[in-house]
């Protein structure tokens, strides 16, 4: 058990820089979610908690121990990797056994905390076998009863679910929820994809170009972004950006349709924020303004409407059980109290006084 | 119909010429070695002795036997020292290893000489009088100064071993590179983090994935070096006595040079025993990997 603290990490490639000095705390017991587009420097900062790359510049601490010039193995973390790193040469059982074995664990000790570990995956009758003659799936959990079959001071999760398929991955995620909130043991988890980061997390940290631009619990993150980016790369779909402007207190698209009140002084270029669940889906004439179906689409337990506004396309959340077709009038209405104002040259948030 | 007689009609020059220059040599030099197969009389081969060449090298020949156990070790030590050494460099020069991959060029350059050329350029730097080693052996442990490598017989072995490992370890080496490459790395730092030192991860998750790629290398060094001739022909003719006269050797002086054809043709086939062997198993390892 211990908190994680990296004190302004930095890691270059020559003139590439991966993580840009950057800080962050992550509490004891804590399940922190390092989420970003590839390239954003997440994997690279697990990679240097776990000692596999060493830091260009800052400081690591585990505990109140600084790391950095630890070998991985005197950092007592366990890993789980995105291809699952299992001994292809060992059977299941020592795959599990390996962190046990090799940190000189007593033999009578190795076997019940195998089975334990295997138990709290659903592995045990498979530990006579090779890595091989297991699914993806099962192979996962391998990897995953490896990391749990001691108590390390922290866990590192290194996309872990992203080689699964779409179904598979749903399940392992439930379990991963239910197995570390059983264990409480700090955990830095790290993925692109944002349902994993939004369900897994206590806080989610969302990195760009190596850098963290938000830091905050999934809620917030999602309800209170702080910059475009965050907006755009958190909810699915992705949040309706407008462009436009705004005039004697209301948002003009750039087409010149008078939109929505918002509480911000007049400025001639501004980025309006709006997820497809805060866009109301009415008859025509009855929403704020009409528009044009540009595709209609049914998911089942929603419906999504691409609509023409001007020269842009967004998307709004429909009932369950609307139907239209393409090419349909509709009116929309916006939610006023779910809009975000963003600066479009700097992309941060412009917060309503 | 048609189609398959021409199928056999293309494949037909081929054949003709594995048959001539691989079955019927092998064939005829059987044939040869039930023969008195004498070069120095006249009607060669002069008819057939049943077993009796087998017999003879088996029972009446102490050089035969001085061959095989020279041939012996010095199949041992190279294996084992080229192997041991290829895996030590290619660890350091394969991805992700201490030196720069710039030098891989110039670790081929031994392998890219031909083995007489090797023979010859050790003995010369073996000289007792100009020899480059002998040079640097004096100027460092002055005891060691002029000592006849070559005159000595363990020393003319050791000589012997070090010119063919020096030579083999390139090519070893580029081959057990690509080994490693093909060993996950991921495998690699699961053991990290999972608590093994450097030495485990090598001999835990390492030597493991290796072994199918090590396997082949070994089979294939060996077949190499029980039929080494070339190298030891230019550097110490088998001497002195017959120090380091290796199989090979003992075929090429009695066939050639003392004209029994018969005879080393009957060693000749010996050798091939166990060759057979390797053969077999250097083409189930092979085969088994590309399955």
């Amino acid at each position: 058990m211990a908190e994680v603290i990296l004190k302004n990490l930095t890691k270059r490639w020559g003139d590439f820089v991966g993580v840009d000095d950057q800080s962050l705390e992550i509490h004891d017991r804590e399940f922190l979610v390092l989420l970003g587009p590839s390239g954003c420097g997440k994997t690279t900062t697990m990679r240097m908690i776990a000692g596999l790359e060493d830091p260009t510049g800052g400081e690591i601490w585990i505990g109140d121990r600084m790391v950095n010039d630890d070998l991985p193995k005197d950092r007592d973390v366990a890993m789980v990797f995105q291809n699952y790193g299992l001994y292809p040469h060992m059977t299941i059982f020592d795959n599990i056994a390996y962190p046990l074995k090799v940190r000189g664990t007593p033999k009578p000790e190795i076997e019940p905390k195998v089975h334990e570990a295997a138990e709290k995956v659903e592995l045990t009758q498979f530990l006579d076998r090779k890595p091989k003659a297991l699914s993806g799936g099962q192979r996962q959990r391998v990897a995953l009863a490896r990391a749990i079959v001691r108590t390390p001071k922290v866990f590192l999760m290194d996309e872990p679910l992203s080689n699964l398929d779409a179904k598979l991955r749903v399940t392992m995620r439930a379990e991963l929820k239910h197995l570390s909130r059983q264990m409480k043991i700090t955990t830095v988890y790290v993925t692109h994809d944002q349902i994993e980061a939004m369900t897994l997390a206590d806080r989610v940290a969302v990195m760009k170009h190596g850098v963290i631009q938000q830091l905050g619990t999934p809620d917030k993150i999602y309800n209170d972004p702080a910059n475009l980016f965050v907006a755009g790369f958190i909810g699915s779909p992705a949040m309706n950006l407008i462009n436009g402007s705004v005039q004697d207190g209301m948002f003009v698209t750039t087409g010149g349709t008078r939109l929505v009140k918002v509480a911000i002084p007049d400025r001639a270029a501004v980025i309006l924020g709006v997820r497809a669940d805060d866009m109301k889906v009415f008859e025509p004439g009855e929403g704020d303004i009409d528009v044009t179906i540009y595709a209609f689409e049914n998911t089942g337990e929603s419906t999504l409407l691409t609509v023409q506004w001007g020269k842009q396309r967004v998307i709004a959340r429909g009932s369950r059980h609307l139907r239209k077709n393409q090419d349909d009038v509709v009116g929309i209405s916006l939610s006023a109290e779910h809009l975000y104002l963003f600066d479009p040259e700097s992309g941060s948030r412009i917060r309503e006084d | 119909m048609r189609d398959n007689t021409l199928k056999y009609l293309l494949v037909l020059p081929a054949v003709l010429v594995v048959f001539a220059t691989a079955i019927w040599p092998l064939v005829e030099s059987l044939r040869l070695s039930f023969t008195v197969g004498r070069l120095n009389k006249p009607d060669f081969p002069q008819g057939y002795l049943g077993f009796e060449n087998y017999t003879w090298a088996f029972w009446e020949e102490p050089a035969f036997w001085n061959s095989v156990w020279v041939t012996g070790i010095y199949t041992v030590l190279t294996v084992a020292l080229t192997t041991v050494l290829a895996l030590g460099l290619a660890m350091l020069l394969a991805p992700g290893g201490r030196l720069r991959s710039g030098v891989q060029t110039l670790l081929i350059l031994p392998f890219a000489m031909s083995p007489a050329l090797i023979g010859v350029s050790f003995r010369f730097m073996f000289n007792p009088e100009f020899g480059l080693f002998d040079a640097f052996f004096g100027a460092v442990f002055p005891p060691l100064a002029d000592i006849s490598w070559l005159a000595h017989p363990q020393l003319a072995f050791a000589v012997c071993v070090m010119a063919d490992v020096w030579g083999w370890i390139p090519f070893l080496t580029l081959v057990l590179i690509g080994g490693l490459a093909s060993v996950p790395q991921e495998t690699i730092e699961a053991a990290q983090v999972d608590g093994a030192s450097g030495w485990r991860v090598f001999r835990d998750v390492t030597l493991p994935q290796l072994a199918p790629v090590l396997a082949v290398v070994i089979i294939l060094k060996s077949i190499f070096s029980l039929k080494t001739f070339d190298q030891i022909f230019m550097l110490t003719n088998g001497g002195p006595g017959t120090a380091t006269q290796t199989l090979s050797h003992y075929i090429y002086f009695n066939g050639m040079k003392y004209g029994q054809i018969g005879y080393s043709a009957s060693v000749a086939w010996l050798m091939v025993i166990p060759m057979i062997f390797l053969t077999y198993a250097y083409a189930k390892f092979v085969f088994r990997k590309a399955s």
